[in-house]
């Protein structure tokens, strides 16, 4: 009963939070409940335990793949979304055969390099993808009329409920692997590969399910945001990005399936409202790199160790048993 | 006369010019307590890690069963039937005791995204719980569940390896020094729960460098020196061996 | 034709005698600390900055900034490794996050103090060595190509020769070992930062006159010394240099016949193809992170 509840106050503010804020941070909202996702499925592949730098272009296969299906086979948009989903899935599959031949340092590499590689090629074939300019024009949701309601999804309000329902779904299916005994077996890979091999696990065929699985969900972040703002290039899908990604990530911590929504949301709130608002435009890549570094100098396991020791000391407040903190 | 549960055929393990096992061969038969024994750098951990597939062996051949397991990997050999532990206390430290065991349920349960996504997760998952619980419950550590396996007692430790190992159902267990850095009282219970192991029908293969301690607990012995097979049979044959007697006597000598 | 091959081959030593200067940095910072160093593109764009702020607006000789050049930007590096890598020793991955939000710290101060847009670096020399019509030599390249391969001399000797060279040579293969010799971790760890730093200051001071001079001018860079790092052997100082020299040459020859993004095409999936066959490099014996 309470738990519906406190469902249902969710659901009310998140339906509610578009109608509070001006349509320039409207449209930043949308941006950022894609960007939800596009982190959660980055954390599903550091579960296993390789950081890849190649997420974001991934993700931009999704977006290259739904766009171009639309603008030149006319395909209707959620088919096409799914469809780049479904292709930046297979990508990673195919990029797992040389990739998970590395480990650490050398996969970190090795994933910035490849991505980089589809990311040029992008650039260097005007035919399809349209040369460093990239596509321009690209389809938006159909609208949708059913007698007296009118759904135009160029409005940001109306494609903000459509990315909720989607990235919401997502997060679900996430959340479930997560709590499940395939969640457990990607952490057991994690900690002591060699021990999860001894007792049965096909260490390689985890990892490569875990990023397949992840590039799946970044391309459905991709196609969601390529719908939305209409027009993408390689820049769009840069380093610059997958930085950024890194950085909400290491920020709001990984160890945890909130941590890094956490990051994600606590830095975009500082970066487009804040700064913006308050006119350090210039500044905004120095305030991040300096967040960056201060966050790993002195909250090494981030936001979501702080979440954790203010739920152990309300709970201690209270006298509610079972205060123990669990170190990540 | 049964066929042996595990062959070891002309096993050979070279790296760059260095040959750590020579063309070794023994059986281990069913329902044994079978110690692999040797002097220091005799090439048993290697010959261990061969069989349980950790290494690709450089020749020669190992047969479970019928079936020829050499050159497969660790996780194939395990879905074979044969579950290795590891040199000191090698665990997931940071999950729980029972997360630890559950991982050790794998291959009965195995998961995908499917029953991740259904009903059928929280059908595996108490199935899957109910089978830790009872390989917990055989080594006493149905107390700990909730612990990181981390911050258990060292003993503890060393006997949640085993219980990972048991929560797989192997025919044959592989253990690696299992005895090391344990007090007398430790060892003691240790030998206990592993002749609790043989009544239940598995197999075990040991590897152990103190061959006093075992001697008590084997049914078969297996000596190795330099790579090669010295000698083989029950413990009073071993104990009264002259070669054995002279390898660990000579590697004695060596170290001194 | 063969004159043609002949002035790609100029070219391409060019291109190898800075970028060699970087990578040889990278690598020294990696085998002695451990860490990954994303900001050192950034380094290199800082050096071409410090000419463009006293060379170009103050008229102070370029002999003079990129002295200057080497100083500076070495002194960043030991700003990077008190407030950074040394509380960061434990973490490598921290260490490389923490580098990538240095890196944006550096661009954000460039493009606040000088502007985003292409800054204008006068020529130190006009002059032209004409071997035939078609195969020339501008001064201001050969000067990058001797200064290149002075810093190189003086390194190997540096690291041949001294007692600080031999420790940091030990301590990228073992840091205990070289802490017993009386050189302390934190001491091969400022000496390897003020070097490599230092290089990659002195690679961007003295190729500024030469190329666009821009805020993210370092991205191109660090992916070239990535590749050469990698195909070099990671920890393999001999390695990358030789790496710059091979990366230079395809990367030239592939930009002269074909097209630039071909080229970069081409340098990854050399560096992807290496580390498919051998993880830790061709020359590279390194074995860490």
């Amino acid at each position: 009963m309470r738990k519906s509840i406190i469902w249902l106050v969710c659901v009310a503010a998140l339906a509610a939070l578009p109608h509070l804020l001006s349509f320039s941070q409207q449209e930043i909202l949308v941006v950022l409940v894609i960007n939800i996702l596009l982190v959660v499925s980055y954390r599903l592949m550091t579960l296993t335990g390789e950081w890849s730098l190649g997420h974001v272009v991934i993700m931009g296969v999704g977006a290259y793949t739904s766009a171009l299906l639309t603008k030149n086979l006319g395909m209707y948009v959620p088919v096409s979304m799914i469809l780049g989903s479904l292709m930046a899935a297979f990508v990673a599959f195919l990029l797992s055969f040389p990739l998970f031949r590395m480990k650490g340092f050398y996969f970190l590499i090795g994933s910035f390099a490849s991505a980089e590689i589809i990311r040029l090629l992008w650039k260097r074939f005007r035919d399809p993808f349209g040369g460093p300019k990239g596509l321009k024009l690209i389809d938006g949701l159909p609208d949708i009329n059913i007698g007296p309601i009118h759904i135009d999804f160029f409005e940001p309000t109306h494609y903000y409920y459509f990315a909720v329902i989607v990235v919401a779904a997502c997060l679900w299916i996430l959340w479930r692997i997560e709590r499940s005994l395939l969640g457990l077996t990607f952490h057991a890979v994690h900690w002591q590969d060699k021990l999860a091999q001894a007792s049965g696990v096909d260490v390689r065929r985890f990892r490569t399910l875990a990023f397949v699985l992840a590039s799946g969900f970044a391309g459905v972040s991709g196609a969601l945001l390529t719908h939305y703002i209409g027009t993408i290039n390689p820049n769009t899908f840069d380093v610059e990005l997958m930085v950024f990604v890194l950085t909400w990530a290491i920020v709001g911590g990984t160890a945890t399936f909130y941590g890094p929504i956490l990051g994600c949301v606590a830095l975009t709130v500082l970066n487009e409202i804040v700064l913006r608002e308050m006119g350090f435009e210039q500044a905004r890549p120095l305030i991040y790199g300096v967040v960056m570094i201060a966050s790993i100098l002195f909250l090494p396991n981030g936001l979501e160790s702080l979440v954790k020791r203010g739920v152990a000391a309300w709970q201690g407040r209270t006298g509610g048993a079972g205060a123990k903190e669990k170190t990540p | 006369m049964t066929t042996p549960l595990l062959q070891i055929r002309d096993l050979t393990m070279r790296f760059g010019g260095l040959t750590a096992v020579d063309k070794l061969s023994f059986n281990v038969e069913r329902g044994v307590i079978h110690g692999l024994i040797g002097p220091n750098g005799a090439g048993k951990t290697t010959t261990f890690n061969a069989i349980s597939g950790f290494y690709k062996p450089t020749s020669g051949d190992i047969i479970l069963r019928d079936e020829s397991i050499a050159g497969l990997q660790m996780h194939e050999v395990a879905h074979r039937g044969l579950v290795r532990t590891f040199q000191h206390s090698t665990l997931f430290a940071e999950m729980t005791v029972m997360e630890n065991v559950l991982v050790g349920t794998h291959m009965e349960f195995p998961p995908s995204i499917w029953n991740a996504l259904s009903r059928q997760d929280a059908h595996d998952r108490s199935g899957a719980e109910a089978k830790a619980m009872e390989a917990l419950d055989f080594f006493g550590l149905t107390g700990f569940v909730d612990t990181l396996a981390g911050e258990l007692p060292h003993g503890h430790q060393r006997a949640l390896g085993m219980a990972v190992a048991l929560a797989c159902r192997p025919d044959i267990m592989l253990l690696d020094e299992p005895f090391t850095g344990m007090n007398p009282e430790e060892t003691k219970r240790m030998m206990t729960l592993m002749q609790k192991l043989r009544e239940a029908g598995l197999t075990l293969l040991l590897v152990e460098h103190d061959m006093h301690a075992i001697m008590g607990l084997c049914d078969n012995i297996t000596c190795m020196s330099f790579g090669k097979l010295l000698a083989e049979g029950s413990p009073q044959e071993i104990r009264n061996h002259p070669d054995v007697i002279e390898a660990y006597l000579g590697g004695a000598r060596h170290v001194a | 034709m063969l004159e043609l091959l002949v002035q790609t081959g100029l070219n391409a030593l060019y291109s190898a005698s800075y970028i060699s200067l970087v990578a040889v940095g990278l690598v020294l910072i990696f085998g002695v600390m451990g860490i990954v160093n994303f900001a050192h593109g950034e380094l290199f764009m800082v050096g071409a900055y410090v000419v463009v702020a006293l060379y170009s607006q103050n008229e102070v000789p370029f002999v003079l900034t990129v002295a200057i050049g080497l100083i500076f930007v070495g002194c960043i590096g030991l700003l990077m490794e008190r407030t950074m890598f040394r509380p960061l020793r434990d973490n490598p991955l921290g260490g490389l996050v923490a580098s990538i939000g240095f890196l944006m710290i550096l661009q954000a101060l460039a493009s606040m103090t000088f502007g985003v847009r292409m800054a204008f670096v006068p020529p130190v020399t006009q002059d032209v060595i004409e071997f035939t019509d078609k195969i020339r030599l501008p001064v201001q390249r050969l000067y990058v190509i001797i200064a290149a391969f002075g810093f190189l001399t003086a390194l190997w000797l540096f690291l041949t020769r001294t007692r600080f060279g031999w420790a940091l040579r030990a301590s990228a293969q073992d840091p205990e070992a070289a802490s017993l010799q009386g050189i302390s971790i934190t001491q091969t760890a400022r000496i390897a930062m003020f070097i490599g730093a230092g290089l990659a200051g002195v690679a961007g001071a003295l190729t500024a006159p030469l190329i666009s001079v821009n805020p993210h001018m370092g991205h191109s860079v660090i992916i070239a010394a990535f590749i050469v790092v990698i195909v070099g052997g990671v920890g393999s100082l001999e390695g990358a240099v030789v790496a710059s020299a091979a990366y230079a040459i395809v990367h030239t020859f592939v930009t002269t016949f074909y097209d630039g993004v071909l080229a970069d095409i081409t340098g990854l999936l050399l560096m992807l193809i290496v580390l498919i066959i051998k993880p830790t490099g061709l020359f590279g014996t390194a074995d860490r992170a």
